[in-house]
């Protein structure tokens, strides 16, 4: 085992010997990038980060080049004006991964000269700067980030003040105004109800119902505000959904009360209206936290498009922000660059890689006047691309479009939970007016009483409160074990799945050659692995990851002429082609191995003959069998679909114990096994590494996706398994079934409170101080039983086919 | 009981005077980040620590 680096935590590669001298001990480190961000941290005498940290710092990357943000035409959208010695910039930063993080990048940059203020917003990963941009430049704050290991995006002044941010804010005062004014109400209740029972002076209780009408205000008026709005919105719509029968609920309380104070009889209800403001607002905060924790798929994306671009002038070349771009120019590329907008290649070919945009891993070739996509990056260099489409426009633009509007729907089982609780508040409307027809019969005095005390019983809220706070709770107890959940209805299926369908390329096994057993034809085995390195320059497959490191440190030939193919590579290298891939590709092109070789090797070669055989091996990861038996165990089918050799199939099947598996499965032929599933009328969950297998991930009821960075891009993966690895899975499937089971028993038990509270109600037994109590004590015990997720770990086997989440009130 | 005439409209007052110190703390961005600052009383912040040491001294 290697040893592991100081700063970033990646295994240091054979042969490296660097070390970083911090706190009077010297530390190993995997590259001089690392050396520097962990020498310099110390220099600045902010050591203490590698102490406060939890998780590791990112790698740092090549330093880029930031001077062309000195441009004022490229600053101008970036950085507002505060005042003339003051400005500010939003920065995203990438590889903000905990609070250490926050922490370092405040002490760091409030040492430079003209910063006055540095604050970091770590959830949203946003570092905010305010500057004199006389004696610091932006350039310079840009590369101390790059220098600390952080790659910095500044944003766009319209990103800063995000509709999140201000959503998020409304919501918290809304909550807190409601919460407040619904302690001072109960308050006041309390005294009123006390009364009923030991007698009370009438001027007393006047004066409390007046103190109960004033806090209740706020309450109804301002918390409650979305409620009649959204209701006054489907009024002049002519459609009545969630919000109108909550607000005819919550205003006739109110106003009732209000008739009732003043004409001093009666009863007042204001402790009650507004603990069913605050527990219904409780509810769609919730909801909307869990909803925001899904937007990093846009940053990830907005991450892509860089800000700069290299424009044709009549004169040369110059530097441009992306903005400043028109359709028509001319702008050229650096090998490895983002494409900053839509164009039309005018370079005879090139190759890129769109896999962040299509998740297709193998890099496209492109001709001239062929499309190149914004996004995508260029593989070889300089190119020249004229542009088409700019700004929103852009195919990037849609795709991020189209992913905000995905983040801003609401989970389905919330939607539905509020569909219900509307649903059932009609149903209570309907019940009271029953209840005034009834009294008005028999006796007319009580009615209006009575009609009241059925609105104010009744309680919305635990329907409102019980999926919200249960995914919530569902959603928390995963993140702290590793697991993120993308989309919360992935739980609901995930609870139902019944068959696993796994990976096994970067899933069950980590494929890796075996640099030691490589056998070398010709010249030396460094030659030949920075001859292999330099033709899986920028593919993104496992194995060319682990060529590339291997080679790590040796001299890369140039490439040119490039081609790819399904199962290798190759390349013009010092004037011959060289071969790179399984026995099998280079039999087809080069003429000079036997294609009846089984050797499951990667093979180098040129038209003399075989350069090298480089002999993989095959890591299954630690935590593969033990999770197959746990889910075979539970009567769960586990099949394995691979792309690759039948043998290495087989052979990986059989140690981690599946007995079903398919080999040399093409993305089609894996869908087509997802469909056969389907049509036996399996729910499937398909675990994959997120960037091979996007499509396939797509086709499943719930994706699973190990992996980092890259696959969170992927919207088509509703879990990710980020620092747990496969375990996550058992802990995922585990919760989700307590979860849909939590939440049927609260839906259960808001039927029984609701249809035995009602009746009573209209009969006129329940006086107001019982029906308070009975509303609280309802949506008490929803969020009680929501936080108890996670806590039982002894109900693991629950009978899966119990668990569907039905929707009881609907039938009602 | 007189008293409560008093009391009561004064910690309504209070209330008031929480609430608005609550949108002022939501306005001033102290609730976006809530994992930070938990770290900060962590870390030996040589800066902070003299000034306060200075000002416990006069």
């Amino acid at each position: 085992m290697n040893p592991t680096c100081f700063h970033c935590s990646e295994n240091i590669p054979d042969g490296t010997h660097l070390a970083a001298r911090v706190g009077a001990h010297d530390h190993p480190v995997c590259c001089v990038g690392c050396r520097a961000a962990a020498e310099w941290i110390e220099g600045l005498g902010l050591a203490s980060y590698y102490r406060l940290r939890s998780e590791s710092a990112q790698t740092p990357v090549a330093q880029p080049d930031y001077s062309a943000w000195d441009r004022p035409e490229l600053q101008r959208p970036h950085v507002r004006e505060i005042s003339d010695d003051r400005r500010e910039v939003v920065i995203l930063v990438e590889g903000l991964r905990c609070a250490a993080c926050s922490w370092l990048i405040e002490r760091a940059l409030g040492t430079l000269p003209g910063v006055h203020e540095v604050s970091v917003n770590a959830p949203a990963r946003r570092v905010r700067l305010l500057f004199d941009p006389v004696s610091a430049r932006l350039p310079e704050l840009l590369q101390a980030l790059a220098k600390l290991g952080y790659v910095a995006h500044p944003l766009t002044a319209d990103a800063v003040e995000t509709l999140r941010q201000q959503e998020s804010r409304k919501a918290m005062k809304r909550l807190a105004v409601a919460g407040l004014g619904t302690m001072q109400a109960m308050m006041y209740g309390v005294a009123i109800y006390a009364g009923v029972f030991n007698g009370i002076d009438d001027s007393v209780r006047d004066f409390f119902r007046w103190l109960s009408l004033l806090v209740a205000a706020p309450v109804v008026i301002y918390s409650a505000g979305p409620f009649f709005s959204g209701a006054l919105k489907e009024w002049r719509m002519r459609h009545i959904s969630m919000d109108t029968p909550i607000a005819i609920a919550i205003g006739s309380i109110y106003f009732a009360s209000l008739i009732s104070t003043l004409l001093r009889q009666g009863e007042v209800y204001f402790d009650s209206v507004s603990m069913l403001v605050f527990f219904l607002l409780l509810g769609r905060y919730f909801e909307m936290r869990s909803r925001h924790r899904s937007s990093d798929v846009v940053d990830a994306l907005a991450r892509l498009q860089p800000p700069i671009a290299d424009r044709r002038t009549s004169s040369g070349w110059e530097t441009i922000g992306v903005h400043e771009l028109l359709v028509g120019d001319v702008v050229r590329i650096a090998a490895g660059a983002t494409l900053p907008a839509d164009g039309i290649l005018i370079s005879t070919h090139c190759r890129t890689d769109e896999s962040l945009l299509s998740g297709e891993s193998v890099a496209r070739v492109r001709k001239a006047g062929d499309e190149l996509i914004g996004g995508s990056i260029a593989l070889d260099g300089p190119i020249e691309i004229e542009i088409r489409r700019v700004g929103s426009e852009t195919l990037l633009a849609g795709i991020v479009r189209m992913i905000t509007r995905a983040g801003s729907t609401r989970p389905r089982l919330a939607s539905t939970a509020d569909t219900q609780a509307s649903r059932f508040v009609l149903r209570v409307l309907i019940a009271m007016v029953l209840t005034v027809v009834a009294w008005l019969w028999f006796d007319p005095s009580r009615a209006l009483s009575s009609a009241l005390a059925v609105l104010v019983v009744s309680c919305p809220c635990a329907f409102a409160l019980a999926a919200p706070a249960t995914l919530t709770r569902a959603v928390a107890v995963l993140a702290r074990r590793g697991v993120l959940v993308v989309e919360a209805d992935a739980l609901e299926v995930l609870a139902r799945a019944d068959c696993f369908v796994f990976d096994k390329t970067g899933t069950l096994t980590h494929p890796d050659i075996d640099v030691a057993a490589i056998t070398v034809h010709r010249g030396t085995c460094n030659d030949a692995l920075a001859i292999a390195a330099a033709l899986e320059d920028g593919c993104t497959h496992p194995l060319a990851a682990s060529v590339r490191s291997a080679a790590r440190g040796l001299e890369i030939p140039c490439v040119s002429e490039r081609e790819n193919a399904r199962d290798g590579v190759s390349g013009i290298i010092g004037g011959t082609r060289r071969y790179l891939g399984s026995v099998a590709f280079v039999a087809s092109r080069a003429n000079v191995l036997r294609r009846d070789d089984a050797d499951d090797a990667l093979v180098l070669a040129d038209m003399y003959g075989e350069i090298a055989r480089i002999p993989l091996r095959e890591k299954v990861d630690a935590s593969a069998t033990r999770i197959v038996a746990a889910l075979q165990t539970q009567n769960l089918q586990c099949e394995l679909l691979s792309g690759d050799h039948p043998g290495r199939v087989a052979a990986a099947a059989d140690t981690v114990g599946i007995s079903k598996w398919i080999a040399t499965a093409t993305p089609a032929d894996k869908l087509a096994r997802i469909d056969a599933l389907h049509a036996q009328s399996r729910v499937v969950a398909m675990i994959g590494d997120g960037v091979n297998d996007a499509p396939v991930l797509a086709g499943a009821d719930v994706a699973i996706a190990v992996g980092h960075g890259a696959a969170l891009a992927h919207a088509s993966s509703g879990i990710l398994l980020a620092d747990s690895g496969l375990d996550g899975i058992l802990s995922a499937r585990e919760i989700a079934i307590q979860t849909m089971l939590t939440l049927k028993r609260n839906l259960r038990w808001a039927i029984a409170y609701n249809l035995s509270a009602i009746p009573l109600a209209s009969l006129g037994w329940v006086p107001p101080w019982l029906a308070a109590i009975g509303m609280s004590a309802s949506s008490l015990m929803v969020v009680g039983h929501s936080l108890s997720i996670g806590r039982k770990s002894r109900r693991r086997a629950m009978q899966p086919d119990r668990i569907i989440l039905e929707t009881p009130v609907a039938n009602s | 009981m007189n008293i409560i005439l008093l009391l009561i409209p004064l910690s309504i007052v209070l209330l008031g005077l929480g609430i608005a110190a609550f949108f002022w703390a939501v306005d001033d961005a102290q609730f976006d980040d809530l994992d930070t600052p938990a770290l900060m009383p962590l870390a030996e912040d040589d800066g902070a620590c003299a000034t306060m040491r200075e000002s416990s001294a006069e």
